[in-house]
């Protein structure tokens, strides 16, 4: 395919999506969530139902992405109505269908959040859940299926690459991403578009792209989300990467345990190799660049790079030292680009809209849109995205629709394993990189955890701690052994046999495993233990013996 | 090679560049402690024993695997690093069942040598004593589990010396342990050629012959530096 | 300056380090010009007394080595982790690795030397054995650790001189640290 033959399909796609907006368009929203609550069983129950009432050509069915309220679902939303429903099985499709389609009338005690709100928006957009809401990675997650690539060329898809391509040489791409001011998403929030440009600037006739899909922590399913409801957004984002970065070949490194993302983005390759967009010659230019699935196996430490790497090349993934960085010395030695799923999900609206409109959302240093798992003792628990700086009360309280029961708030946990915990005092905390590294948590993935009064957070630190002595992988001393040491004298604490020899043994240790890991794991294991000690000594002290 | 000058504890030197901090300091007499190193295989950097402070860089980075820079302003033997180094020696101790007094390596030992050098008297921490196993499959070798610190210098000598790649690390955390080809007994490995490189390689008493007792092993870990050396020359 | 009271303890351990003690030989003239001892396995006396220095040999393997080591840090002014099975808890903690029924049943029942009648003692008067062996410091606070299997005479003299004359000895720059 060449530009031309794309702008015509895209054409052709947008204008039958206007076609059908008169008629109806049910999304049945396939995430892991709602097919965990039955979304597949329900998707092929409507089918039927739409056949036995003959309605065949008036509407059309398609499975999506992840909704966001994950908690109430399954859900399916009627376009172009907005309306979404909640808790939809299939013994209860058939007065929806008949009300929505049929009778153009919704059913308000199965609209979303109809259970606890007096009266529920029929169009979802209106309700305070989404309003605070700023959609740009998940933007299409939700609303196309994720299997047809036309469904994505009708909503912009691929576009920005054309534009890339062809109005943009190298330096132009990473000027805009640089001037976006996006940074990584994965955890550590390094500005990409310093990244891209430094593996720019090394000079070799190999260099790699990869995509890094080892979502790990604890409770985090962005990046699954992401891959399961647009696959091809992340691809585009790769190949636009890849060409700023002069890369001719890419790997879309996806865990094990997302067996569904895996399918639908091989399908995504293959897809847009058929279409030209990837592979040799894209779209007719000079420019080629190929990608390969690789899986992993389960190991927390490969969402590190270096480690990630050697996993790529077959080796047994364990982190080297850095220096010398991926972007020098990378995968078989090549200048290699990594980037997060999240990231590259907001590559392509970048190009799209320009780096302007993405720098001014968010706040001065943290640019942009994160998407945080929502979860624990949260009416609404689910996946959102918010602009940066958000702060954790309205997160919590208006997007969350607050803490069930009414209980107070205690903490919440930031960044899974890796973050810490932010206690009440701090709800009106901006949700950015820096706010949450200054308060001792991070912004990690994007994992949100929130707790009530029956959260012990002694307890909290040691399952963190496991987390981390579990997943360490044994290659330094202070990983290998000093998460171990830390766990044995967490589990003394919890125990109510620790010391207050023990105590100061443990604040020691978490510094030394802090400061003295060879990689991020090492690094950041203590996060949970050291910020839960600088915010809830008291409940420490409370479990120590006073004397020896 | 470009020479250039770094700083390490406060003294200035000529280097050449594109050699790493632990050569620097070893050509100068500057002592940095090592444990994972061994001279001619590849440098991994996770005994973390090395660390050094970089001016300018809030990261503690290891000497072994991080190369010099022009004015690169280097502190070996700061509080924070010396404390470090007793902590990670303390580890090492406590993570696997050291007993010198019965052990072969005893008086000759690397680890035993460190504990004296950074002035460890006792391990404030909690032993762990797991149970480890002792692999004696091997005609004329013993591999110890409870003496392993895991620094992989046998799995580097025999991958990159012998050719053999007997040797290799399964598990993760602390249940890392070194296995012979897919995890098994020694004795029936089938890349094993018995060179022994290993055992001269290994810092403690984790891999021994056979035929002595308590305090009587020699090791030569110069010997494969030696060979290396020789072979650069074609010798 | 009047004399200060000794005592030697044997707690967990094989009396190797007592052994080593003897062994500073005729220089016991000059710890006898300085000190009393006053409690030691060859000295009779039922009651630990008020003592400046105790030398504890051996580790903490039983409740009764428990009581024992908490009442000597009770009365002793210093107390010196004397020997590895004290410092880190050495051969003694090799029964660590096994849960200790494990290691009665070895020891006791299929010992090679064991007919088929082995069995494991138990009588009230027997020492009632802990699950694991620990170190001096895991259950009280120790002043000074002196390492060694055993450490030697010199080491021993050297610090025993050293705290008899109000100086706390530096194994370490005495270059007299030693395991094993």
């Amino acid at each position: 395919m060449n530009r031309q033959e794309l702008k015509t399909t895209i054409e052709a796609e947008k204008n039958k999506l206007d076609l059908q907006k008169t008629k109806h368009r049910i999304c049945v929203c396939c995430g892991a969530g709602c097919i965990s609550s039955g979304s597949e069983a329900l998707l092929k129950k409507l089918q039927e139902e739409v056949e036995t009432r003959g309605l065949e050509k008036d509407v059309e069915i398609i499975p999506t992405g992840c909704m966001g309220p994950c908690n109430q679902g399954p859900l399916v939303k009627f376009q172009p109505e907005n309306t979404i429903y909640q808790k939809v099985d299939c013994n209860n499709i058939q007065p929806v269908v008949q009300a929505q389609v049929v009778e153009n009338k919704p059913i308000e005690n199965m609209l979303l959040f109809s259970d606890s709100r007096s009266k529920p928006f029929v169009n979802a957009k209106d309700d305070p859940f989404y309003k605070k809401q700023l959609k740009i990675a998940l933007q299409d997650c939700g609303d196309i299926n994720p299997e047809k690539i036309k469904d994505y060329l009708s909503h912009d898809g691929y576009q920005a690459l054309d534009k890339v391509l062809f109005e943009m040489s190298p330096e132009d791409v990473i000027g805009e991403i640089k001037h976006s001011r996006i940074r990584g998403r994965g955890g550590a929030g390094y500005p990409t578009g310093l990244k891209w440009e430094t593996v720019y600037k090394y000079v070799s006739p190999e260099k790699y792209m990869i995509c890094n899909g080892d979502e790990g922590d604890p409770g985090a399913f962005m990046d699954r989300s992401v891959l399961e409801g647009n696959p091809h957004r992340v691809l585009e984002g790769m190949i636009i990467a890849a060409y700023a970065v002069g890369a001719n070949k890419g790997y879309a490194y996806i865990r094990g345990e997302y067996p569904l993302a895996i399918k639908r983005f091989e399908l995504a390759i293959k897809q847009a190799k058929k279409m030209g967009l990837l592979g040799s010659h894209i779209l007719g230019t000079e420019f080629s660049f190929d990608v390969e699935v690789r899986i992993g196996a389960g190991a927390f430490v490969c969402g590190e790079e270096t480690a990630l790497i050697a996993s790529v090349e077959g080796k047994r993934g364990t982190p080297k030292p850095r220096p010398p960085f991926p972007a020098e010395s990378g995968l078989w030695g090549k200048p290699t680009l990594i980037n997060n799923v999240e990231t590259l999900a907001g590559i392509a609206p970048i190009i799209n809209k320009g780096g302007e409109w993405y720098s001014e959302i968010g706040t001065p240093k943290s640019a942009g849109t994160k998407v945080f798992a929502l979860a624990g003792k949260i009416n609404y628990a689910g996946l959102i995205e918010v602009p940066m700086g958000t702060t954790l009360r309205e997160i919590i309280f208006e997007i969350g629709g607050g803490m069930p029961g009414g209980e107070d708030f205690k903490a919440a946990q930031t960044g899974g394993p890796s973050g810490g915990c932010i206690p009440a005092e701090y709800l009106d905390v901006k949700m950015d990189y820096e706010s949450l590294i200054s308060l001792g948590s991070i912004m990690g993935s994007g994992g949100l955890i929130i707790m009530d009064k029956s959260s012990d957070m002694v307890d909290v630190a040691k399952y963190f701690m496991e987390f981390s002595m579990d997943e360490s992988c044994g290659k330094c001393v202070p990983c290998r052994v000093g998460t171990k040491m830390m766990f044995d004298l967490l589990q003394k604490i919890c125990n109510n046999k620790g010391t207050r020899i023990d105590l100061n043994r443990l604040e020691e240790l978490a510094v030394y495993v802090k400061e003295a890991s060879l990689c991020g794991l090492g690094a950041s294991a203590p996060n949970p233990l050291l910020s839960t000690l600088r915010h809830f000594k008291q409940e420490y002290e409370n479990r120590i013996e006073k004397e020896i | 090679m470009a020479k250039i000058i770094v700083y390490i504890d406060d003294k200035k030197l000529e280097a050449e560049s594109g050699k790493t901090i632990l050569e620097v300091c070893r050509e100068n007499d500057i002592e940095i402690l090592t444990m994972c190193h061994l001279e001619g295989i590849t440098d991994i950097g996770a005994c973390r024993l090395c660390l050094v402070e970089i001016e300018g860089n809030n990261k503690l980075l290891s000497a072994c695997t991080t190369k010099i820079a022009a004015n690169m302003v280097i502190k070996t033997k700061t509080e924070r690093i010396k404390k470090y180094q007793r902590i990670t020696t303390e580890l090492f101790f406590a993570e696997r069942n050291h007993v010198c007094s019965v052990c072969v390596a005893n008086g000759k030992c690397e680890l035993q040598k460190l504990g004296y050098k950074v002035g460890l008297d006792h391990i404030r921490y909690p032993f762990l004593f797991p149970q480890c196993e002792v692999d004696t499959s091997h005609e004329w070798y013993v591999l110890d589990h409870n003496r392993c610190i895991m620094c992989t210098r046998c799995v580097r000598v025999c991958a990159e010396v012998e050719g053999a790649h007997n040797w290799d690390v399964m598990n993760r955390g602390n249940q890392v342990r070194i296995i012979s080809d897919f995890n098994t007994p020694w004795g029936e490995s089938t890349t094993c050629t018995s060179c022994g490189k290993c055992l001269h390689a290994c810092p403690t008493g984790a891999i021994w012959p056979k035929d002595i007792v308590q305090g009587q092993l020699n090791k030569n870990p110069g010997m494969i530096t030696e060979l290396i050396e020789k072979r650069k020359l074609g010798l | 300056m009047s004399k200060k009271k000794l005592a030697t303890v044997w707690l967990g351990g094989c009396s190797g380090c007592h052994m080593s003690l003897l062994d500073i030989d005729e220089r016991i003239l000059d710890v006898a010009a300085l000190a009393d001892i006053v409690k030691s396995p060859i000295v009779d006396g039922k009651e630990f007394p008020e003592v400046d220095i105790a030398l504890v040999e051996g580790s903490v393997t039983s409740d009764e080595h428990l009581q024992e080591i908490k009442l000597i840090r009770k009365r002793a002014k210093t107390l010196i982790a004397f020997g590895d099975c004290a410092v880190m808890t050495n051969v003694t903690g090799m029964r660590n690795y096994f849960p200790l029924k494990e290691v009665f049943d070895a020891s006791y029942k299929y010992a090679v030397s064991n007919d088929q009648y082995g069995q494991v003692p138990s009588h009230e008067a027997l020492l009632k054995l802990n699950d694991k062996v620990v170190p001096l410091q895991e259950v009280v606070e120790v002043d000074f650790v002196l390492p060694g299997c055993p450490p030697s005479a010199d080491t021993i003299f050297y610090v025993l001189f050293e705290f008899l004359n109000d100086r706390i000895p530096n194994l370490s720059e005495a270059k007299k640290l030693k395991y094993g």
